[in-house]
């Protein structure tokens, strides 16, 4: 069995293909420049050594002249711009945006596109690509969760001039975390709308409907049939307590809850805060939970055996699925979706987990290109269609939901009409607040979820508490009124 | 040979064991090596298979294909040779003043200073250095992993140790007589009766400096610049890792190790045997 | 790092250009270091190096420690914040509880094993035993990146040759209980991995340390105590132990500073999970100082964790001298 060995290989195919490409064109004439610095330093490093005096190894003053920023026509003229760009992505990312590259040199031929699989700790490594100054890809995915953190460092391209005018072709609630001080640094890239996946031939052997689950308490009460029935063999969901932090994330995105204010005040402590724990408590309490790690071993392994008959995740996950599915030929379970429980009857059937954007650092000396391949990436209707045909990027370009591939029946999911069940309400979830801690901030989250779980989910003062925590790590202050109606409608 | 039998017995057990504990710890370099000449189905076959048969050596045409491991080898050759040839310099010049010129004006006190540097733990220091190496530009260049560790304080109390008792200091007052300068001195008489102490020294920053990963991850930022262990750490995927062609990579940044220490494992065991008697 | 004895081996006092007693009037003092200039010049690399890299990044460090700073924006003074975060981080707290149990669940077998290795491979009639020494000592010499990675490989939890082994003998002696382990993917096990990984890693270092301690042990001991009718156990109790004791103490003190300050073995092996379960010290400060980029935060936990470790360690000396220098005597 290859295990996907073969796939790995086509992609690095691929960016080994764009590789020779750019060998004609050896760029980065700021490089040299670097280099030669980094020499000059070593050199009178090594000369004051040598010489055994004068401590102060010369400094070379001047930093990077200031790559030139993007004009609003930088890309007007398709055949003028040119250069070799670095995209950085992860696995799948990579591999959807890498082909693309054939049909966006239709359209621009004269830039070369190099996307690499930049595998283990992208993020660590793009920050410090970043705050030294090189090193950085001309074009960058990050998650869309890290993406304010990012954009407040400074180091990105201001993106207002050529990407202004898309803003109302995004989700609102994306497009949101793509805003610094009124300026766009970021791109929409995919999002994440949840649903839940469950195998049709476990349903139909326990005699569960999924069309009748509408709140997570249906979904616990199925949960509890189906264990029961399968004498305790097939956990409904892999829901770890030391994972609390993405589920509670997805249920406080239907309530309309709060991390923080629009002023990046805390606001946890609020009515759907405690909404949302109480079905977590509910959850865990069930027994139905397989408490397995997010991506270890065991998840994965849930996917081709029975120990698991859900996931309530969302859409990229489906890529996961056929791909594991795929591999251990012979088991192919047969796949279903249902839309992801409401907390409450009538209540929003929808949230959103991950997503991520694109973003050129500041150092990029290619930025016009940069721009033409995330213009083309992410805001044409047939790139991002592309990318969901192709990988299930959902789109966050929301043109592209319009288009009747949406209204196509899913094979996989049984003829299911799955892309349009992920597409429905996308619009009506609301915008999480995300400051440029919001990484720290969830992190303390999820470590009092950690610790709640462990010790008996007691939930007095459980908020109250994380705020404390919050206001003191992270020195901001307390929303004055807890984020307390639901902010669904405000798009 | 006419021991007791029981001892004899004891003797042959305690053979066996050893061979057995040896064949253990030897294990999983016998698993790197055939699992580099393995597909990946064959990596993860269950039962295990113990040989790699037929050997697949389309694992080493892909790593040369798909990744850039040739740069990556002569990165990491010319940091560690970089790095190993400036510290050896560096200490044993340090070494041989500190051993040969009590005379001098504070020796005393400058050397047990330069000992107290040792305790200073690297975590410490690690994020100003980072920010120094961004300043002074040398990040990303081969400079920023040759330089900073080079002025070794336990290098120089090692060449200092071994000038001190291997080099009369008669021997340097001829030189003088002959009218050779202090450089010269170091440089024709000391480092050459200095050799199996340098051999010893450089074998230990050879390792130090090939095996390195972290500062490797932090200051090497382009591929081009990628040395080897850090290509075999970024070749880990997120999700799916081509383990063959990992494997046979790895196989290549073992082996020069592996080989450096089979020839020179006398002067680096005295080398780290150096640091415990110390103690 | 101990530094004492260094000072008592002497510098040298040769023939060489040599300058009259200390303490001359200052114009002497001028003349002489005039004349040894050529000392100066030969240290001075050493010193500017460190300089740059060393002092100027331990001072610039301890500033840090009261800042708020991603080595991005702009630098804000928090007085003592950093420190009192620290006492409500329980990630911090969980590293350093891990390391804790990483450290115990190996040191005591991994220097266990060293020693009884020295003492086999100090046996006069061992043949074999430059093989025997390299295969134990190969391991540390070797890039642990790759290392891990293979490890990684025989730990997998269905796919693994530990697991198959552990499941075939499970089957063949089921009284022993032994079952396949989630090595790797498990919170319970994680800590146990890494702490298997690195006994493997080190006992060929701690065992070749130990072995220049026997080699120590003047011959006339074993022979005196053999005439006085002492068999081989009683002799490595009552002389190879105790004479031992200061090789024990350093191999222990080397382990203690691995252990928290670690960082391959877990970076490769685990990346410190699953959750923070295998995260040491090491890895956490690595996290925060370059995944989170909290310099401040990160040079003010690193300070206090080492000023820590160096008082345990100092604690530890100091005692086990007291201890040992009454019950060893003069040798």
């Amino acid at each position: 069995m290859l295990l996907g060995k073969s796939a790995w290989l086509a992609a690095g195919r691929e960016t080994r293909r764009a590789r020779c490409h750019m060998r004609c064109a050896r760029r980065q004439s700021g490089w040299a420049g670097r280099r030669a610095r980094a020499w000059a330093a070593g050199a009178v490093l090594l000369a004051a050594l040598a010489a055994g005096g004068a401590a102060g190894c010369g400094e070379t003053a001047s930093t990077e002249g200031p790559a030139e920023a993007l004009a609003a026509d930088a890309v007007r003229d398709p055949q003028a711009v040119a250069g070799h760009i670095d995209v950085w992505g992860w696995n799948i990312a990579a591999k959807s945006l890498g082909k693309l590259v054939p049909d966006f040199n239709r359209r621009h031929p004269n830039v070369c596109v190099n996307v690499s699989m930049t595998g283990a700790n992208l993020q660590s490594r793009f920050l410090l690509s970043l705050s030294a100054g090189v090193g950085a890809p001309d074009v960058s995915q990050l998650q869309m969760t890290d993406a304010p953190k990012y954009i407040a460092t400074g180091r990105l391209t201001d993106l207002t001039a050529v990407a202004a005018k898309y803003e109302k072709m995004f989700s609102p609630s994306l497009w949101r975390n793509c805003i610094y001080k009124g300026r766009v640094y970021a791109i929409p890239w995919d999002m994440g709308p949840c649903a839940v996946y469950y195998k049709r031939d476990l349903f139909e052997r326990y005699g569960v409907d999924p069309e009748g689950i509408e709140t997570w308490d249906d979904f616990i009460a199925a949960g509890r049939t189906i264990l029961e029935k399968s004498g305790g063999r097939t956990k409904m969901l892999p829901l770890a307590a030391t994972g609390l932090g993405p589920m509670f994330e997805i249920l406080l995105q239907q309530n309309g809850g709060q991390v923080f204010d629009e002023e990046g005040r805390i606001a946890v402590n609020s009515p759907q805060s405690a909404q949302v724990l109480a079905t977590l408590r509910r959850l865990v309490e069930s027994g139905i939970c397989a408490n397995v790690t997010m991506w270890s071993h065991e998840f994965l392994a849930g996917l081709k055996s029975e120990t698991i008959a859900t996931y309530p995740m969302a859409v990229w996950f489906g890529g996961t699925i056929k791909d594991t599915v795929q591999e251990y030929a012979g088991q192919k379970a047969r796949w279903g979706v249902f839309r992801l429980p409401a907390l409450q009857g009538g209540g929003l059937r929808t949230s959103n987990l991950g997503g991520s954007v694109l973003v050129i650092p500041e150092q990029c000396r290619q930025k016009a290109a940069a721009w033409a391949f995330i213009e083309y990436a992410l805001c044409t209707r047939e790139g991002q269609l592309a990318q969901y045909r192709n990988y299930d990027l959902f789109p966050a370009f929301l043109p592209a939901l319009e288009d009747p591939f949406f209204d196509e029946p899913d094979p996989f999911y049984d003829g299911q009409k799955a892309s349009r069940l992920f597409a429905t309400d996308l619009t009506k979830i609301p915008a999480l607040n995300r400051t440029e801690d919001w990484v720290e901030a969830t992190r303390y989250l999820e470590q009092s979820l950690t610790r709640w779980a462990a010790g008996g989910m007691a939930e007095d003062g459980f908020f109250a508490h994380l705020e404390q925590k919050l206001r003191r790590r992270i020195g901001r202050g307390v929303s004055p009124a807890p984020a307390a109606e639901a902010r669904a409608d405000a798009y | 040979m006419s021991r007791p039998l029981p001892a004899r017995a004891a003797r042959l057990g305690l053979y066996v064991l050893l061979a057995a504990l040896s064949a253990g710890f030897l294990f999983p370099f016998y698993w790197l090596a055939v699992s580099a000449l393995k597909s990946q189905g064959e990596i993860f076959a269950m039962p295990p298979a113990w040989l790699p048969i037929p050997p697949r050596w389309e694992n080493f045409a892909d790593i040369y294909r798909e990744t850039n491991i040739v740069r990556a080898f002569l990165n990491s050759v010319i940091i560690a040779a970089g790095h190993v040839t400036l510290a050896l310099l560096l200490c044993s010049l340090g070494g041989f003043a500190f051993a040969k010129y009590p005379g001098a004006p504070g020796a005393r006190k400058l050397f047990a200073f330069v000992l107290g540097t040792m305790m200073i733990p690297g975590a410490v220091t690690l994020i100003p250095t980072f920010i120094v190496l961004t300043k002074l530009h040398m990040v990303n260049t081969y400079w920023a992993l040759i330089v900073p560790g080079a002025a070794h304080a336990f290098g120089i109390f090692w060449m200092r140790q071994y000038v001190a008792s291997h080099v009369p200091d008669d021997l340097l007052q001829a030189a003088r007589i002959d009218g050779c300068s202090e450089f010269g001195i170091y440089w024709h008489v000391v480092l050459p009766i200095a050799r199996p102490a340098l051999a010893a020294l450089g074998i230990m920053l050879l390792i130090g400096t090939w095996n390195n990963l972290m500062m490797a991850f932090l200051l090497l930022r382009t591929p081009e610049m990628q040395t080897l262990p850090l290509l075999m750490y970024l070749l880990q995927g997120e999700t799916r890792t081509p383990f063959g062609m990992l494997m046979a990579g790895g196989l290549l940044t073992v082996v020069p190790m592996v080989i450096a220490f089979l020839l020179f494992q006398r002067q680096f065991i005295a080398g780290i045997t150096a640091g415990a008697v110390k103690a | 790092m101990p530094t004492e004895r260094a000072e008592g081996t002497g510098l040298a006092r040769g023939r060489g250009p040599a300058c009259g007693g200390a303490g001359g009037p200052r114009r002497l003092l001028r003349a002489c270091v005039r004349r040894h200039w050529h000392f100066y010049l030969f240290i001075s690399p050493f010193f500017i190096l460190f300089a740059v890299f060393g002092l100027y990044p331990l001072l610039f460090s301890l500033y840090l420690g009261f800042v708020k700073w991603d080595g991005l924006t702009e630098q804000t003074w928090v007085g003592l914040g950093n420190f009192a975060a620290m006492l409500e981080d329980d990630i911090l707290a969980a590293s350093l509880w891990n390391t804790l149990v990483i450290g115990l669940l190996y040191a005591p077998l991994m220097l266990a094993l060293a020693f009884l290795f020295a003492l086999a491979l100090n046996q006069p009639w061992l043949r074999l035993r430059g093989l025997f020494r390299s295969a134990f000592f190969l391991p540390c010499v070797t890039p642990m990146v790759v290392i891990a990675i293979v490890f990684g490989l025989l730990y997998s939890p269905e796919r693994g040759l530990l697991n198959y082994v552990l499941a075939g003998a499970g089957r063949a002696l089921p009284f022993l209980g032994l079952k396949p382990v989630p090595w790797i993917t498990s919170e319970e096990w994680s800590k146990a991995a890494v702490a298997v990984l690195v006994t493997w890693r080190w006992t060929g270092y701690n065992m070749v340390l130990m072995l220049a301690g026997l080699q120590g042990i003047p011959h006339e001991y074993y022979e005196a105590a053999k005439v006085d009718g002492a068999g081989p156990l009683a002799r490595v109790r009552h002389i190879t132990v105790p004479l031992m004791r200061p090789t024990f103490l350093f191999c222990g003190l080397l382990s203690l500073l691995g252990t928290v300050y670690m960082f391959d073995e877990v970076f490769v092996l685990t990346r410190g999970g699953p959750g923070i379960s295998s995260t040491n010290f090491g890895l956490y400060l690595f996290n925060i100082s370059f995944s989170d980029f909290r310099f401040g935060y990160a040079s003010s936990v690193a300070y206090t964790v080492a000023l820590g470790v160096f008082a345990a360690a100092m604690l530890v000396t100091r005692r086990s001298r007291l201890g040992g220098g009454a019950g060893e005597g003069s040798s």
